[in-house]
């Protein structure tokens, strides 16, 4: 058996390591922040602490606005794609054709940003004409403008984005869940639902709480697939793309940056941090339960 | 409880909305729903991309034909020099990603206590969660000529005069594409390792195996189907994602999601549409000749 103690140091090289990879990726990050907080912006010798590029960006008003539509295609994004992922984890555990079902779910994982997003512009500018077209030979109205490049492809492209990552979180809680345990609530008399509700949703909760976090985050960062599905609004992430690409890298730039990162991180972070105090919680609950009676 | 059967009373008339949202009704076909919105907006979208491929390009738009204009337009133009030249930079990614990321995954399955792996592991979820768009921003002021590396190495006196060569070159795309993917090779490699029976390790110690013999003979193989799957992650989106080379390569920095994207400025449709074919083309055999040789399955073992 290998002794860990053996040789404490090795054990604490490969620590320092770890952690030195976790720092090294990590600190392109805090060093935008650190810049974005800087009066005189990067590449300055002297460094003023300031809050002002941050007032800019939240005082401007196409930016205020990105924001909005940031924050409606996330909650979007969060009220669609965790039900189908909970529905696709459900499917998973049943279905007898596990590796071709985990094949489609996972593939858009494999698929790089802007090869997807290419292939469902031309898709869903193809599917509008398609429904122009049948609008204008049945006559029937309200089947013109359907799939136009806007608000509903948009989410669809984050939905195909989002899902794979949602479907494995939830998939890795609903792992440790005992189906005999759904079997005992029906055999009960619970409905399917009930069974569900009641009984399994409880126990994955942490799961489905962290999907939703991770979804909102992934929602907030896409910038490939919604530049390209998003027909005529902003996102703040495709803001921050057009400012890089066309004006350079300014406060302001360095600002949005920090905005992403630290909300990322705070989001992140709580869920980390609550995952871990439950953990904590449960391993405390479940030791004191197993604690022998003492005799007096 | 002879008539009591799934939680239902069956000797009890069911009304007729019951029957229709009930466990027979909708209620079981509603588990098709995601399965149904991936075929239509995932699968379709892909496969006719072959299709419009062929299609002959107009001035603003496509109409249907049959022509492989496109695919010789690509073929004996200098994008695929840049295609070959970009898979050369993502096999270089890939394989920076695999010497720096699996040794962690496997010292946090080998030697990490149990109840801690998934927590270490999580250390990785950070990075990865902060926006791609920002971590490859974020790496200029690091590795320009002001950045804080050369600034850094001057300081200390590794170097005299700051590195260009790390910005604005094939290099700073390579490190920009590790920087960006690095977690999923850990999270795959570990993935991988934990179907893998804490005994094996045990009976490999005991036998006192050596720590190479151990890595090539033990570790590798059985990881296999993790390395690969983490390897054509990173490999495939080093090659499809054209924020790297835009921000981090400089002036003739290409790859393939940054010709596709081209085209598609230049409404040259069919063009990026055979690019996106090529693209999922290498994407299918890397993942059936993986699929053959690791049974790239194994990965999921400890979820499902």
């Amino acid at each position: 058996m290998y002794d860990n103690f053996a040789n404490p140091w090795t054990i604490r090289l490969k620590w320092l390591y770890l952690l030195g990879v976790v720092f090294a990726l990590m600190c392109p990050v805090f060093y935008t922040i650190y810049i974005s907080f800087n009066e005189h912006g990067f590449g300055a010798r002297i460094y003023d602490f300031t809050f002002d590029w941050y007032r800019i960006v939240l005082g401007d008003k196409l930016l205020v606005v990105s924001i909005k539509w940031t924050l409606y295609l996330a909650i979007s994004a969060v009220a669609t794609t965790i039900p189908m992922a909970l529905l696709s984890a459900k499917f998973y555990k049943r279905s007898r054709h596990k590796v071709a079902f985990v094949a489609l779910m996972m593939s858009p994982l494999f698929v790089p940003a802007d090869i997807m997003g290419s292939s469902l512009l031309v898709f869903f500018k193809n599917l509008s004409g398609f429904f122009t077209f049948l609008s204008e030979v049945l006559g029937i109205g309200w089947l013109e403008g359907w799939f136009d490049l806007g608000f509903l492809t948009a989410l669809i492209g984050q939905i195909i984005y989002t899902h794979p990552y949602a479907f494995v979180v939830i998939l890795i809680t609903m792992s440790r869940y005992r189906t005999q345990q759904t079997e005992a609530a029906r055999a009960c008399g619970a409905s399917a639902w009930q069974a569900f509700w009641q009984v399994e949703f409880p126990q994955i909760r942490v799961g489905v709480f962290s999907s939703c976090a991770f979804v909102t985050i992934l929602s907030f960062n896409e910038a490939v697939r919604t530049g390209l599905l998003k027909g005529g609004f902003d996102t703040f992430s495709n803001v921050l793309v057009a400012q890089m690409l066309n004006i350079g890298m300014s406060g302001e730039s360095y600002a949005m940056a920090g905005i992403m990162s630290i909300v990322s991180m705070i989001v992140i972070g709580s869920v980390l941090i609550y995952t871990f105090l439950r953990a904590e919680h449960i391993q405390r609950k479940a030791r004191a339960m197993a604690e022998p009676v003492m005799s007096e | 409880m002879s008539s009591i059967r799934r939680g239902r009373d069956i000797s009890a008339p069911s009304v007729w909305w019951q029957e229709l949202f009930g466990e027979n009704g909708l209620q079981k076909w509603v588990f098709y729903i995601p399965v149904v919105f991936f075929i239509m907006f995932f699968a379709m979208p892909m496969l006719l991309t072959v299709v419009w491929s062929v299609f002959e390009r107009t001035m603003f738009w496509m109409e249907p034909g049959f022509t492989l204009f496109a695919y010789e337009n690509f073929f004996t133009s200098a994008r695929a020099e840049n295609y070959v030249f970009s898979m050369l930079h993502s096999a270089v990614a890939a394989t920076v990603s695999f010497a720096i990321g699996f040794p962690i995954a496997v010292f946090v399955r080998r030697r990490v206590a149990q109840a801690a792996q998934h927590r270490v592991i999580l250390l990785f979820i950070l990075p990865f969660m902060i926006s791609e768009l920002v971590r490859v921003f974020a790496m200029r002021p690091v590795l320009g000529r002001n950045g804080v590396l050369n600034n850094l190495l001057i300081d200390i006196g590794i170097i005299t005069e700051p590195m260009t060569v790390i910005l604005f070159s094939p290099l700073g795309v390579v490190i920009g594409d590790v920087m960006s993917f690095l977690p999923f090779m850990i999270f795959a490699g570990f993935l991988a390792l934990e179907a893998v029976q804490n005994y094996i390790f045990e009976v490999s110690d005991d036998l006192g195996t050596g720590a190479v013999r151990l890595f090539k003979d033990i570790i590798i193989p059985l990881a296999a189907p993790g390395i690969f799957a983490g390897s054509v992650f990173i490999f495939v989106n080093a090659m499809g994602l054209a924020l790297v080379p835009t921000i981090l390569g400089g002036p003739g920095a290409v790859n393939a999601g940054l010709i596709a994207n081209q085209a598609i400025v230049a409404l040259d449709f069919p063009l990026a549409m055979a690019i996106s074919t090529i693209m999922i083309l290498t994407l299918v055999l890397l993942l059936y000749i993986g699929h053959r040789l690791f049974d790239l399955t194994k990965v999921l073992e400890p979820i499902s």
